[in-house]
């Protein structure tokens, strides 16, 4: 069966492009444009992994972050940001990965493909 | 009686216009010690003014005797320390074969007869002396005496003006200098608010812009003619995300964590990323370094990034070969890394602005790895100074020797890096 991946970011354009690169590579894609709506697909639809955007109006990754952690402990989480400090915020340290945001998609694909491989 | 009257308060007047004059003490006092000479009937008049130690150095005289070997009373000789010594006026005689005067020798006394020197100051504090001279015996009267007394405090006080003005005018310098410096941080904090926003708000599209560029190249037939443009596309996105990143970097260099660290190891750890550079740009590397270890407090990855940027500068500068110089070192309380290219050094014109953001002289730079080296090891305490030296430029950066001082993590403003 294909993973499924659930993108969250607020940018339009951003979440198309993920969509159609990971589709590209063979995953299913659920997109959410914001901290609140990510959390209700978690709820309804099952995923393998989210690859989560920091920087959101509203609730931000690093809170998604913690409610998902609280919830389904063994879901992976790549945290995308162009923040670097972000590493060094506590409330970070729960995800399973962290990517700095870049138009060159093949360290995100690496990532991803490592981290659902683990989980097989 | 009334003329005579005038005629003695005459150099207190004439003093006075000397005083009130313009121009620098130097040429005042020479006026004051060539009015001296004349108004009291003696061949030299000198003025020696006290300097560091207790010294007293010769500041101006009028012409009249040779003044060779007498530029400089140290603590405590000659007559003039008798006079500060005690005060008020020496009136000394040459004693026929005596070579000393008041007790004491004085070189600067060949060939004279009659010597006065009299305290510049009052209150048991003393800016120098006035020294006069005569080649024949001489006197003067009780008040020819109390007039010298007038005339030298009016120069005493002269003196005193001057050396308060010189302060003044160095302390307005000072605070001009600081005022500018303040504007200019406060310029640079708005400016980074604004680089913040901009850098958030343009990179997201631009990264959409990036990754659809590359789909379409991926979806293009080989041979399309549209695929060099999409490549140049690409080509010119990577380099603004770079800026961007830059900036970012700049913007967000918060030192998280300051931890007990080896100069030695992260210096190292920095020349190992380029090793694959220096052999492609055929640069030789001689690394130099202190076998104990240099203890410094600092973010080991930021710290890192400092040191990338300005290896990465002077590989930039060599890119025809050359020879790298590394020394790491301990000098006091600071621990000490001196990075040496023979990359032909920095224009002279452009040595003052290296380290402000943005300014490059390369075609592809993004006039961002010098400043970012210079805030990161600012935070961290410590000093990045520039200098062209032998055929190429020299960074010293310094870092507070964590053994020898308290360091607190409490963060400092980035200040502008220090040219030599």
């Amino acid at each position: 069966m294909k993973k499924r991946i659930l993108v969250v970011d607020d940018e339009e354009g951003l979440r198309l492009l993920y969509k159609e690169e990971l589709e590209d590579e063979g995953w299913e894609v659920d997109l959410a444009a914001s901290g609140e709506e990510s959390l209700e697909k978690l709820e309804k639809d099952s995923i393998d992994l989210v690859l989560l955007d920091i920087k959101m109006p509203g609730m931000d990754g690093v809170e998604v972050l913690r409610r998902v952690k609280e919830k389904w402990k063994d879901l992976p989480v790549i945290l995308c940001t162009a923040y670097p400090h972000y590493k060094h915020d506590f409330g970070t340290w729960a995800s399973d990965a962290y990517i700095t945001k870049s138009s060159d998609l093949t360290e995100l694909k690496q990532t991803i493909k490592e981290i659902l491989g683990k989980k097989q | 009686m009334k003329a005579v009257v005038s005629m003695e308060y005459d150099i207190i007047e004439k003093v006075n216009e000397v005083a009130a004059a313009g121009g620098s003490l130097e040429d005042r006092l020479e006026r004051a010690a060539r009015l001296f000479a004349e108004e009291f009937h003696f061949d030299q008049c000198l003025f020696f003014l006290a300097g560091s130690g207790g010294a007293l150095k010769l500041a101006a005289a009028s012409s009249g005797l040779c003044t060779t070997g007498v530029l400089c009373y140290g603590k405590g000789e000659g007559l003039p320390a008798v006079a500060m010594e005690k005060g008020g006026l020496v009136e000394a005689q040459k004693e026929p074969g005596r070579a000393e005067w008041e007790g004491v020798p004085d070189p600067g006394l060949e060939g004279v007869s009659t010597a006065l020197v009299y305290p510049l100051g009052g209150g048991g504090s003393f800016s120098g002396v006035v020294y006069l001279k005569a080649r024949e015996r001489t006197s003067l009267s009780p008040a020819r005496k109390d007039l010298l007394k007038v005339a030298s405090l009016q120069a005493a006080l002269m003196i005193r003006n001057a050396v308060l003005l010189e302060d003044h005018r160095r302390a307005h310098a000072e605070l001009l200098a600081m005022q500018e410096k303040l504007a200019s941080s406060e310029k640079l904090l708005a400016l980074g608010d604004m680089a913040a926003t901009m850098a958030h708000e343009i990179r997201n599209p631009l990264l959409s812009l990036g990754g659809y560029a590359a789909r379409l190249k991926r979806q293009l037939p080989s041979g399309s003619p549209g695929l060099v443009y999409i490549e140049k596309m690409s080509q010119e996105i990577g380099r603004i995300e770079k800026i961007m990143n830059g900036i970012i970097r700049f913007l967000n260099d918060n030192l998280a964590e300051l931890k007990t660290d080896d100069l030695n190891c992260i210096v190292d750890e920095a020349l190992d990323i380029f090793a694959d550079e220096f052999s492609a740009h055929g640069i030789a590397v001689e690394r130099r370094s202190v076998h104990a270890p240099l203890t410094v407090l600092a973010d080991r990855e930021q710290m890192k990034i400092a040191f990338d940027n300005i290896i990465a500068n002077a590989i930039q500068s060599m890119e025809k070969g050359g020879a790298l110089k590394v020394v790491t070192s301990r000098s006091g309380d600071f621990a000490v890394a001196e990075v040496s290219d023979t990359g032909g050094g920095i224009d002279p014109e452009h040595i003052g602005y290296i380290f402000n953001p943005f300014f490059t002289t390369k075609k592809h730079g993004t006039g961002l790895g010098l400043p970012i080296a210079n805030s990161i090891i600012t935070r961290h305490r410590g000093g990045i100074e520039v200098r062209n030296e032998g055929r190429g430029a020299s960074f010293t950066i310094r870092l507070p020797y964590s053994g020898a001082a308290s360091v607190s993590s409490d963060l400092l403003p980035a200040e502008a890096g220090r040219v030599v």
